[in-house]
């Protein structure tokens, strides 16, 4: 099975939540023959779109895992990864990009570029995902692509061009103009699988021609031909096209479609452009980490016969076992094959070896570089890399953000309890932004996430999936402690009591880090903390690090150093000097001039305008600080910061205070210091809940 | 380098001296140039010497976006950073940036009620009360004197200082007497303090022409100009 990568694509779906894609994708495998019917997201039949495999997304009508599938269009292989749009989701859209060659960003053409569009796009320039756009929901009442492609260059800094034009709008959106043939395009049948090739309808001439102007000015930019031609008015479509792939693939172009993928319209022509603009495997340069080699960074090669690399990306507990997704970048991987995980270093035998289409899956004997596939049995987390053994390659490591949310949940009796720990072992291993530990003081079990609704959608999934039927505390905000200035400590832990007595002294100081949680410096000498208590001390201040000594917050961003100390040859033991350290922290601690530090979160705001000094004052209520404003036609967004212990429950007022026409996204942004007047509260709350427990 | 020092050692010292303390002086600036020359990198400078003397800065953009803008700050910051060898440079921008708001406007859609719209919303509710306020990109040949009055009115009402930037063209030939270009020559009465950016020869660098100011904190002359590399302000 050797094929020509040329003819293979990797592409995601991204977009907006709503603006269509499941039933863009739906049409896309209608098309490619991969199904044999059409079913709605929200579809009457009780059948569901394919890709939606989860019964929560079918009931929500959203989709929130990234299922790959497989479909063949024109002698192209196009593995599709369906990715989910929801802000709250967006590890699974990380790392769905993480293995993309390219994409379609899908965007309705009544609501436009919205925010989460921004930061779908954010994140495709993350991983340099070439992307062309597709304005869906042409056939809407308010269908406007044009504003929609100029919001494409202002809101989203593309470099936006039309490639079709539509014909008629709204409920009269008739068929498509390609301005790259100059011809018309009109979808017949009953699902719009014939088409119909026409000249372009004479009312369309003038704007058709005005638009191609457009289209070769931009395209000639990538092209010497191409400008030659158009100054000599002979380009030729396959000129066209060649500079708009240039474009493409180096990400300075963005080529704009249009249709209704409801309607049957322009679904055809956007997979012709899938093949023809976005690139192939080859076309990327996907770097590796070289971990026998002090993690250099290495290219990978599309080559069969290089020794394997592969990235784990998604992990699936489906009917059929577990399930895991592969993105092979090097190599060939055969069934029976032995595999490195590079992780935990352990050997994994490919068993079977499948091709997914949504929740159906085809077994296949093997699969080379540029292959999205899936294994069945192999024990892993997602984002391992797995490589041949005569490598010691690692994927470069995904942004993973810290979680900002947490809540404990309750299993309602044995039998949950059971099935709850099934389903946190299963989540965490697929999601690394979803945790799970054990409060020890409480005993109670803490999930923590990005997001409400992240973790909103767990529990569902644990009561659906798991028959885990548990109940919710409320949710918390992961607040931190830190230190603020530098300060000494010099703590003697002494225990007589009969028998073996304890004796460790522990001196040095312990200062502000700036990046990262924690750091501890040796700088004993003489021996006056003798060797083998030096790792006694380190874990004496970890232990510290758990529980902060202002609210019992876990504290972060301390660099720990010693430099002085003194032991009994009988009494000084492990414990004693981990008990030492732990005196010592609590001492250096308080000094430090500790504070809180609660997460502060992006907040996008997007409303008619003239609610926005209404959005603004909630926002300033709310702690917030506001960056700025922008407009986009009718809509300001507002742009603040705001942490996120103030928006609970901020949908629910937004919604009241603007009529529900506003929407917000938020996102992670950093921690910062907890206002004077706020901290006091939380430290009391703390005090209080330790006296009565 | 610290804060201070670098206020201290600014060259738009010679610009606006520093008040006691921070603080504003009331003032209506004009600064004009032919397009690409480096204006918003001047108003950028000038926003950010005075939140880094501890005052707020409302910056309006009309017709450029809003992570442009952002990102001017980021960058010009950075240059300050290296140029004055600043101490605890993340700290100060942390310091700084809440005291500053963007607000952005469509060319199509800005109009003086509109702004003062948004000013009210944010002063009233108490969000934001800018002392400098920074107008890049307003169009003086659509919005005619009486906004300026009105705009001058407001600066005097609330204590502002406040300044513009203006597109001159290279065909436009009508100058005021005081030698203030279109399409700011019949209103250059209205303004305190006005600023050409002038490419020097070979294009070494830019100056920064101070031909009017009845303030009294500024010389006319050419104090000031702009490296064309760095787009920095420096003493030319």
């Amino acid at each position: 099975m050797k094929k020509n990568l040329e003819r293979v694509r990797n592409i995601g779906i991204s977009a907006h939540i709503d603006s269509g894609k499941t039933t863009l994708t739906e049409r896309i495998l209608f098309y490619t023959q991969r199904i044999h019917a059409i079913h709605e997201v929200r579809g009457k039949d009780g059948v569901g779109a394919k890709m939606d495999s989860m019964e929560l997304e079918k009931e929500r009508g959203i989709t929130i895992q990234s299922a790959a599938t497989y479909c063949s269009w024109k002698n192209h292989e196009i593995n599709i990864i369906d990715t989910p749009g929801h802000v709250d989701f967006t590890i699974e859209v990380e790392r769905a990009l993480r293995v993309l060659d390219g994409a379609v960003l899908i965007l309705c053409s009544v609501g436009g570029v919205q925010s989460q569009s921004i930061t779908v796009n954010r994140q495709m320039g993350r991983y340099k995902v070439p992307r062309i756009a597709f304005i869906n929901k042409c056939d809407r009442t308010g269908a406007n692509p044009e504003r929609v492609t100029q919001q494409l260059r202002d809101k989203l800094g593309l470099n936006a061009v039309s490639l079709q034009l539509p014909i008629g709008l709204e409920g009269n959106l008739k068929g498509i103009v390609d301005l790259v043939t100059m011809k018309a395009l009109y979808f017949e049948g009953e699902n719009g699988e014939i088409i119909r090739e026409d000249e372009i309808p004479a009312e369309l001439v003038d704007e058709a021609n005005t638009k191609r102007e457009e289209l070769l000015d931009a395209a000639s930019m990538f092209s010497d031909d191409l400008m030659e031609a158009a100054l000599e008015g002979t380009p030729t479509p396959e000129m066209i096209s060649d500079a708009v792939r240039k474009g493409t693939t180096s990400l300075e172009l963005t080529p704009v479609f249009v249709g209704s993928a409801y309607k049957n319209k322009g679904v055809q022509p956007l997979l012709d452009a899938v093949n023809s603009y976005l690139p192939t495997p080859s076309d990327i340069n996907n770097i590796a980490l070289d971990l026998d080699n002090n993690e250099q960074e290495v290219s990978l090669k599309s080559d069969y016969n290089e020794p394997l690399v592969c990235l784990a990306f998604k992990l699936e507990d489906g009917r059929y076992g577990q399930l895991t997704y592969i993105r092979v970048y090097q190599g060939t991987m055969k069934k029976g094959d032995t595999l490195v995980n590079n992780r935990t270093g352990k050997k994994v035998k490919v068993g079977r070896l499948v091709r997914m289409h949504a929740d159906e899956m085809e077994e296949i004997e093997e699969s080379g570089a540029g292959d999205i596939v899936a294994l069945f049995g192999v024990d892993c987390a997602s984002g391992d890399t797995f490589t041949a053994s005569e490598i010691n390659y690692s994927m470069s490591s995904m942004h993973v953000p810290a979680s900002v949310i947490s809540l404990a949940i309750i299993p309602a009796d044995n039998k949950a309890q059971v099935n709850m720990s099934k389903a946190l072992n299963r989540f965490t291993k697929e999601d690394p932004t979803f945790r799970t530990f054990v409060d020890e003081e409480t005993n109670e079990t803490i999930i923590s996430g990005m997001g409400e609704l992240h973790l909103e959608v767990y529990i569902e999934r644990m009561k659906r999936e798991y028959n885990a039927d548990v109940e919710i505390g409320p949710p918390q905000v992961a607040y931190r402690e830190t230190i603020t200035q530098q300060a000494d400590f010099n703590y003697t832990h002494k225990k007589q009591s009969g028998g073996a007595g304890q004796f460790g002294r522990v001196a040095g100081y312990m200062e502000p880090l700036e990046e990262g949680d924690y750091e501890f410096v040796d700088k004993i000498v003489g021996g006056v903390i003798p060797r083998e208590y030096i790792p006694s001390c380190d874990k004496g201040f970890k232990k510290s690090l758990a529980k902060g000594a202002l609210a019992g917050f876990v504290v972060t961003g301390v660099r720990v150093v010693i430099n002085d100390g003194s032991s009994h040859s009988v009494d000084s033991s492990d414990i004693a000097f981990r008990q030492a350290a732990v005196g010592a922290f609590k001492e250096g601690f308080s000094k430090a001039k500790p504070v809180l530090m609660e997460p502060i979160m992006k907040v996008a705001v997007e409303g008619p305008s003239e609610f926005q000094g209404g959005v603004m004052g909630s926002l300033n209520q709310r702690r917030g600080i506001i960056i700025g404003t922008f407009e986009e036609g009718e809509y300001t967004v507002v742009e603040a910061e705001v942490p996120l212990s103030e928006m609970f429950g901020y949908s629910t007022v937004l919604r009241s205070l603007t009529q529900g026409k506003a929407e917000f996204t938020m996102e992670f942004s950093s921690y910062k210091h907890v206002p004077k007047n706020v901290a006091e509260e939380l430290i009391k709350e703390a005090q209080q809940k330790k006296q009565k427990n | 380098m610290n804060r201070d020092d670098m206020i201290k050692n600014s060259p738009l010292r010679l610009l606006n001296p520093d008040m006691n303390g921070g603080g504003v002086q009331q003032r209506m600036g004009l600064l004009m140039a032919r397009a690409g020359v480096g204006k918003t990198a001047v108003l950028v400078q000038i926003a950010l010497d005075s939140l880094l003397r501890g005052n707020k800065v409302l910056h309006v953009t009309i017709g450029q976006s809003f992570a442009k803008t952002k990102i001017w700050y980021e960058d010009i910051f950075k240059d300050l950073v290296n140029s004055f060898q600043l101490e605890n440079a993340y700290e100060v921008f942390n310091e700084i940036m809440p005291q500053r708001m963007i607000m952005t406007f469509n060319v199509s859609s800005f109009s003086r009620p509109k702004l003062e719209e948004r000013l009210n919303d944010l002063i009233y509710q108490n969000i934001f009360r800018p002392n400098c306020l920074v107008i890049d990109g307003f169009d003086f040949e659509i919005l005619g004197r009486q906004a300026l009055v009105d705009l001058r009115e407001l600066m005097e009402t609330m204590d502002l200082h406040m300044w513009f930037s203006a597109v001159s063209h290279r065909k436009d030939n009508r100058v005021s007497e005081a030698g203030v270009p279109a399409p700011c020559h019949e209103i250059d009465d209205l303004f305190d303090t006005i600023i050409l950016l002038k490419p020097e020869s070979e294009e070494k660098s830019i100056a920064l022409d101070i031909i009017k100011d009845t303030t009294g904190s500024t010389a006319p002359g050419k104090l000031l100009s702009l490296d064309p590399s760095t787009l920095m302000i420096k003493k030319a």
